[in-house]
């Protein structure tokens, strides 16, 4: 109990003395909170945008799109595909026993960034009232709903907030068409949110699509079960087409950013080391600095642990009052941030900055191993400084 | 000479902390080089862009296509050297993360509006020759081990033959090189009579033109006659210099020069605050010695001046290391093929830049201490030991 005791005792000693080292201290605070808000500014670029896309996919959901594709905007399904495919079983059916599917078109029009105002690709989704249906959480937050048949356009409210062009009552010109926004919609924060949608049919004929579309929606009748549809057309050598559920084709398309969490941690921990070095040398000069204080308390009995143990706590502390400070800069400045990026869809996806509890602990975990390597050599020398020297 | 080996002396009096401190001014300017490196080839596609070089697309969006007869119409313009036109093929090998920025082209006028290409007249008449001959970039050619003569087969995400496959047979007629080192060589292109012939969807529609001017100067006259020609169609077009779509496309992706620029900006805070600390710190511990210097003789200003120094030595030193370990990066980063970026280059700019940096950091964490110093009491200064 005695060395326990001992330990504590020089901890809060090191602790109070820290202000006759406040300068020196506070650099080594400053820059381990610099190293952990960097890592953290990457981490919630990537964990909001893979939140936005994992967030879209639906397990009831199947989605076919042409084999070898990758992306909606690549697709193409003959209006003969999309009647075959609806036979299929597996699909859930309506109260009239019809098949609950939606067949779709995925166009890219020109918007306008308005952080920049250079031009960006929108995607403009052809859709009927079932895929309207399809999607959970569909909501008109101002005006209505397109009328099917006419040129009328909806928008994201995601798209809206980062992209000018679509603003509600404006005319909008593709080619030689005119087309009337008319109304505003949310997802709850999914990828359709970025989007612009009008009536498929109406699509087709001013986007001279003739019959075909693009992907075909369907409702299974079991949740996550596509082998029905896998079976239909793997038997039927017509049908050159691929079906996943849309959970796991979005969830795909939300690991783009992994590069990115690559980088940043490149970066911060070579910065990390950077850090490292201010923290090694506030430790060194803190140790010689009470080089009598520390040799005093050798000589009235103090063990060397206890010697080490407070300076080692003491870097301890100072590396997580700037992983503190890091972390909580990093949530009021970026959390909720709202950006956009070309996705996997050669399209952009509008998504917010997003600090979950998880990269809260990455930063912490950061700052205290930065706090415990800065402390350790030095406390090293602490425990092993002889006594007589000390005092010469 | 004596004042430099005092310097000197004073700078290695503490070796831990000169190698901390070294260390943390090496750690900032690897950061730097390799970034700007970075930053660099992701802006040489502007750079390097042709001031006399447009771009027409549709204008509701580029990924719109455009009737081919348009091409002849443009080629008519006043002002215009040379059109092309270009189809985005969706190209891939073998698996589809492979994925190749491949165009089918109109071969006959494009190596006359992208220039920058570099191929013997030989392979160049070759290619044209042989309708499913196919140009690769360098670039490209050394990722996937492919060489003059070979046969490859190259599927595309967007396309299919009319059989139903989406397999097309090439031969690569020539690698070319770029003119300059950070020219684009990851493109592939080839025949667009051998894409309109084969594939299966509507056919006779381009991606988008190429079009290279008499002159800068005439740009903007050449913009107004194409794209009042096909005013009020079904396909209007919308044309702009090459530098501009560059911008906008990059643009499109988000703002990485503000990424860069900021993580650039961290690091030199850290290391700002670190050696400047340090330096305060070791005028501090001398400021006995600073007071004996004086009283022998040694005038303020040269005090000044010696502290100066010391801190701007330490700088050129942390930092000159650093420059050359991110070279050592750049040229890891550029063997290993790992990204399709330009080839990275630690360009004169950059090595300017960083100098000036290490001057200035230099400076600033040594100019309070170098105050400090010249302003010191003797009296005052020796009384309180």
């Amino acid at each position: 109990m005695k060395i326990i005791a001992q330990i504590w005792t020089v901890m809060v000693m090191n602790i109070r003395s820290l202000p006759q080292r406040l300068w020196m201290s506070l650099a080594a605070v400053l820059a381990v909170a610099v190293v952990i808000f960097v890592l953290l500014a990457f981490l919630a670029m990537a964990n909001g945008f893979n939140q936005t896309l994992s967030g879209t996919g639906s397990e009831d959901i199947a989605i076919v799109t042409r084999d070898g594709s990758q992306s909606e905007l690549n697709s193409v399904i003959s209006r003969d595909g999309v009647n075959i495919i609806s036979t299929a079983e597996g699909i859930a059916k309506d109260k009239n026993g019809n098949p609950i599917y939606s067949a779709e078109l995925y166009v890219v029009v020109d918007g306008i960034k308005r952080t920049t105002g250079t031009e960006v690709n929108i995607p403009l989704r052809g859709i009927s009232s079932s895929g309207v249906s399809l999607r959970d959480q569909v909501t008109i937050i101002e005006g209505r709903m397109f009328e099917s048949g006419k040129n009328e356009l909806m928008i994201g409210s995601s798209a809206l907030r980062e992209f000018s062009g679509f603003e509600l009552g404006r005319e909008v010109t593709f080619g030689k068409t005119k087309w009337k926004v008319v109304g505003v919609f949310s997802t709850g924060g999914s990828v359709f949110e970025s989007e612009v949608w009008a009536d498929a049919r109406t699509v087709q004929t001013q986007f001279r699509r003739g019959s075909s579309f693009q992907t075909m929606r369907m409702r299974l009748a079991n949740t996550g079960d596509i082998t029905a549809l896998e079976k239909l057309i793997e038997a039927d050598p017509r049908l050159n087409f691929n079906v996943e559920t849309e959970a796991k084709y979005y969830a795909e398309q939300g690991n783009a950013l992994s590069g990115i969490v690559i980088f940043g941690w490149a970066v911060s921990i070579v910065m990390g080391a950077g850090a490292l070095a201010g923290a090694l040398n506030t430790m060194f000069t803190s140790v010689s600095a009470r080089t009598t204080e520390i040799a005093t308390l050798r000589a009235i009995g103090f063990s060397n642990t206890s010697a080490f143990m407070g300076t080692l706590f003491e870097s301890v502390v100072l590396s997580l009052i700037g992983g503190i400070a890091g972390t909580t800069l990093a949530f009021a400045a970026l959390d909720g941030l709202s950006a956009s990026t070309l996705s996997a869809g050669f399209t952009q996806v509008v998504f917010t900055f997003e600090l979950s509890p998880d990269l809260f602990a990455t930063g912490i975990k950061l700052a205290l191993a930065i706090g415990f390597i800065g402390g350790f050599f030095p406390a090293w020398r602490a425990a092993r400084m002889p006594v007589v020297k000390a005092f010469g | 000479m004596g004042d430099l080996y005092l310097v000197f002396k004073n700078l290695t009096r503490k070796k831990m902390r000169l190698a901390l401190t070294l260390f943390a001014t090496f750690i900032a300017f690897m950061i730097f080089g390799t970034i700007s490196a970075f930053q660099s080839a992701l802006d040489s596609g502007v750079e390097l862009s042709a001031d006399d070089r447009l771009i027409t697309v549709n204008k509701i969006n580029f990924t719109q296509p455009l009737p081919i007869a348009y091409y002849n119409r443009v080629r008519t313009v006043d002002g215009i050297v040379e059109v092309t036109h270009l189809n985005w093929f969706g190209g891939y090998y073998q698996d589809p993360k492979n994925f190749l920025p491949m165009m089918a082209v109109n071969e006959n006028t494009f190596l006359k509006v992208y220039n920058e290409l570099v191929l013997t007249d030989e392979e160049e008449a070759a290619w044209k020759g042989n309708r499913q001959g196919l140009i690769v970039g360098e670039n490209a050619a050394r990722q996937y081990g492919w060489k003059k003569g070979d046969r490859i087969p190259i599927n595309s995400n967007i396309f299919s033959q009319k059989d139903g496959t989406t397999s097309w047979d090439f031969t690569i007629e020539a690698v070319y090189t770029g003119e300059q080192e950070q020219t684009d060589t990851s493109g592939l292109y080839f025949h667009y009579k051998y894409f309109n012939e084969t594939q299966s969807f509507g056919g006779n529609y381009i991606g988008w033109m190429g079009v290279r001017t008499a002159d800068p100067a005439r740009n903007g006259e050449v913009i107004k006659a194409i794209d009042d020609m096909f005013v009020n169609s079904p396909f209007e077009t919308e044309t702009v210099p090459e530098k501009a779509f560059n911008q906008a496309f990059l643009a499109q992706i988000g703002n990485l020069g503000l990424i860069l620029s900021s993580v650039i900006f961290a690091a030199f805070f850290i290391i700002l605050v670190i050696v400047g600390n340090s330096m305060i710190l070791a005028i501090r511990e001398r400021t006995s010695e600073i007071a004996v210097l004086k009283t022998i003789g040694f005038k303020s200003g040269r005090i000044f001046a010696m502290v100066l120094s010391e801190s701007i030595f330490l700088a050129l030193m942390g930092g000159g290391l650093g420059l050359l370990a991110s070279f050592g990066l750049i040229e890891l980063f550029n063997g290993s093929g790992v990204a399709q970026l330009p080839t990275l280059v630690l360009k004169p700019h950059i090595i300017m830049q960083s100098l000036m940096f290490m001057l200035l950091l230099g400076g600033i964490t040594g100019i309070f201490p170098a105050i400090t110093a010249q302003r010191l009491n003797i009296i005052s200064a020796l009384s309180r030991h």
